[in-house]
């Protein structure tokens, strides 16, 4: 792969955008154009040819991160991307499918889909990016939000626990599991570039700052120190710990988190069908 | 870094040859028969404890009371590494006072300056020539900036001291299949400034190293004897004439680094200008990111990967090497 990497040109961004679109909507300093820059960079490293590339995405501000790509996009139904890329995989397996998902859309109304697909290990890569809220709907809590953080629906501060979505998507079957901050961009596109070389179900979190929304609300400080405090919150011992109360309460482990040899869903759906057409006697 | 010896020629320059008429030039000299102190100086992973060692050893060997001490906390990172030996009759203090080391062994050049105010006047300087420049050598951290390191060349140093030998011991030891026995290249430098049989050095090297190593080391060993007996029978071989200069070559190979701003897409988020490492970026009075300094700008892509809204583009271009 590498080898790959270091002949090709160098990364481009325009190429990979609907230029007419541009400038997109997203906030000042928002988490998610840093994580859709890495996801482009991701696919240019691997040479995807943007024809045989499919980007479904569900609703929110991480949905509509899809828009900008030019490549083969669908906007889909909330909390049913999974579901959409699980049939269009099926149907035309020559094609890179890449799910963007927020932690609403992935974790709440599609934590089933979610399950479900982790559980059959299709070869898909779902991109969740995490801010911890609805962005885009004004701020709501989300299975994501950290304990006693203000959202609209939690003013007195969030008293739910959280999802560990990595945990969830391993137990769950995915077979490669990964996790980085935007602020290491390089990194969070290698993990996303592995994660769509991996044969089998990938699930990717991103983790993203909603600047305007709630990082106004909980006085995160502006888009920088915002982004600079992820950092602070993975290796908190390096920056002074208890001074710079880190932005997340839990301590964030990144990188591969997962990998796990399992039967790829989509040749197994293949030769079922192959099975099925061969029996006679059988309607159809 | 100030040498104890400041005027040139003002005290004789080798301990062989020139004085003791004697002795054969190209013969060990005798040993102080009240022992000696032996400072090693180096980088992690270089071998700085292995010389102590093997020095200690031989000392033990000859009968002596050795003790050593050494520092090598940073040892992994390239950090100082150093080591006293001390033997004689009977030693207390484990440590080498300034001014009073018999003999300096540098694994690298600028540690060996810098220790050079511990050598006795009259004291032998051993260094490899070869420059392990360290991280915060590099100030700019610009492709191809200049790097604030020792400019000494080894004639330098060597016209400086008493007895200096300053050779490419790491290029020698290369020869042989293995860097990393440069140290044992400075041994046998060492060896031919110490009248201990050469058997009990090999003795000693021997036990002192992995066993499929033995042959590397047993080569090292003697190339550096070899070369040091010829140096002293010959004071032009004592440093490594090839390098007449550790200054950084004018006009070095800097890549081009444009740098565009796409005024139309910045929202002035401010991420670029809180993260740039150099500081170079900055928000007009439209809040629009600008680069205000692009001279200080290394093309590190930090404010291009992080901007939201793509609207920094960095593009480094390689000039072509001049041949001049
Ligand atoms: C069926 C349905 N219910 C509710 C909504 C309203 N809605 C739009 S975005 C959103 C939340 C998205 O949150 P998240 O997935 O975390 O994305 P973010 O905006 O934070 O990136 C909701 C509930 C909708 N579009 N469709
Ligand atoms: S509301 Fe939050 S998540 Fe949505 S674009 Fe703005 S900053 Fe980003
Ligand atoms: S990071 Fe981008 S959008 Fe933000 S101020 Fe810099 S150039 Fe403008
Ligand atoms: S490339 Fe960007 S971040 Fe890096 S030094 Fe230049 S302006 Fe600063
Ligand atoms: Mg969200």
């Amino acid at each position: 792969m590498n080898e790959m990497v270091r002949t090709l040109e160098p990364f481009e961004i325009k190429d990979y955008l609907r230029l007419q679109l541009m400038p997109h909507f997203m906030c000042p300093g928002c988490g998610h154009g840093i994580a859709l820059r890495a996801l482009l960079w991701a696919v240019h490293e691997l040479a995807i040819d943007k024809n045989k590339l499919a980007i479904v995405s569900g609703i929110g501000c991480s949905g509509r991160v899809g828009a900008y790509i030019d490549a083969n996009t669908f906007h889909t139904t909330h909390g049913r991307p999974l579901a959409f890329a699980t049939g269009l995989k099926l149907a035309r397996p020559d094609l890179t499918v890449v799910v963007i998902t927020g932690d609403g859309d992935c974790l709440a109304i599609g934590g089933n889909h979610l399950i479900h697909a982790c559980r059959r290990n299709l070869d898909l890569t779902c991109l969740m990016l995490n801010n911890e809220v609805y962005g885009m709907t004004g701020g709501q809590v989300s299975p994501t939000t950290s304990a006693n953080r203000l959202t609209t629906t939690t003013p007195g501060g969030n008293a739910e626990p959280t999802f560990d979505a990595c945990k969830l998507a391993e137990a769950a079957g995915a077979s490669f599991v990964g996790r980085e901050v935007t602020r290491q961009a390089m990194a969070l596109k290698n993990v996303i570039r592995d994660g769509i070389a991996h044969p089998g179900f990938s699930f990717i979190e991103a983790i993203s700052d909603c600047t305007e929304i709630y990082g106004r609300k909980n006085d995160l400080g502006e888009s920088p120190e915002m982004i600079l405090s992820q950092k602070s919150d993975m290796r908190p011992e390096a920056f002074g710990n208890v001074a710079d109360e880190p932005f997340r309460p839990n301590r964030l482990v990144t990188g591969i988190l997962a990998k796990q040899a399992r039967p790829e869903y989509g040749a197994a759906y293949r030769d079922y069908a192959v099975r099925v057409k061969s029996k006679p006697g059988r309607p159809r | 870094m100030s040498s104890p010896v400041k005027s040139k020629g003002a005290r004789p320059k080798t301990k062989a040859g020139s004085d003791t008429a004697a002795e054969p030039a190209g013969e060990p000299v005798k040993p102080a028969r009240a022992g000696g102190n032996i400072l090693i100086v180096g980088v992690g992973g270089q071998g700085v404890l292995m010389i102590a060692k093997v020095v200690a050893l031989l000392a033990q060997k000859q009968g002596y009371q050795v003790k050593q001490s050494e520092v090598h906390g940073m040892a992994k990172r390239g950090g100082i590494v150093f080591s006293h030996v001390r033997y004689g009759p009977e030693v207390w203090s484990p440590t080498i006072v300034k001014g009073e080391a018999d003999a300096l062994i540098a694994l690298e050049w600028a540690e060996g300056l810098r220790w050079l105010d511990h050598l006795k006047h009259e004291g032998v300087f051993i260094a490899d020539t070869r420059r392990i420049v360290p991280p915060f050598a590099c100030r700019s951290r610009k492709a191809g900036a200049p790097i604030n390191y020792a400019k000494e060349t080894p004639a330098d140093i060597v016209s400086r001291v008493a007895d200096g030998f300053a050779l490419d011991a790491s290029t020698i030891a290369e020869g042989f299949g293995d860097a990393r026995a440069a140290n044992t290249v400075l041994l046998g430098v060492l060896s031919a400034s110490l009248a201990y049989p050469e058997a009990d050095w090999l003795e000693v090297i021997e036990a002192s190293v992995p066993p499929k190593s033995r042959d590397i080391n047993r080569n090292a060993f003697a190339a550096g004897r070899e070369w040091a007996l010829a140096a002293r029978a010959n004071p032009t071989l004592r440093f490594d004439s090839s390098i007449t200069s550790y200054e950084a070559p004018a006009g070095l190979l800097q890549p081009k680094i444009t740098l565009e701003i796409n005024a139309a897409w910045c929202k002035g988020c401010d991420i670029c200008v809180k993260l740039c490492p150099e500081r170079c970026l900055a928000l007009n009075a439209e809040q629009v990111a600008v680069l205000k300094s692009p001279d200080a700008c290394t093309g590190c892509h930090i404010c291009e990967w992080l901007c939201p809204d793509f609207a920094i583009s960095i593009r480094t271009s390689h000039p072509e090497p001049v041949t001049a």
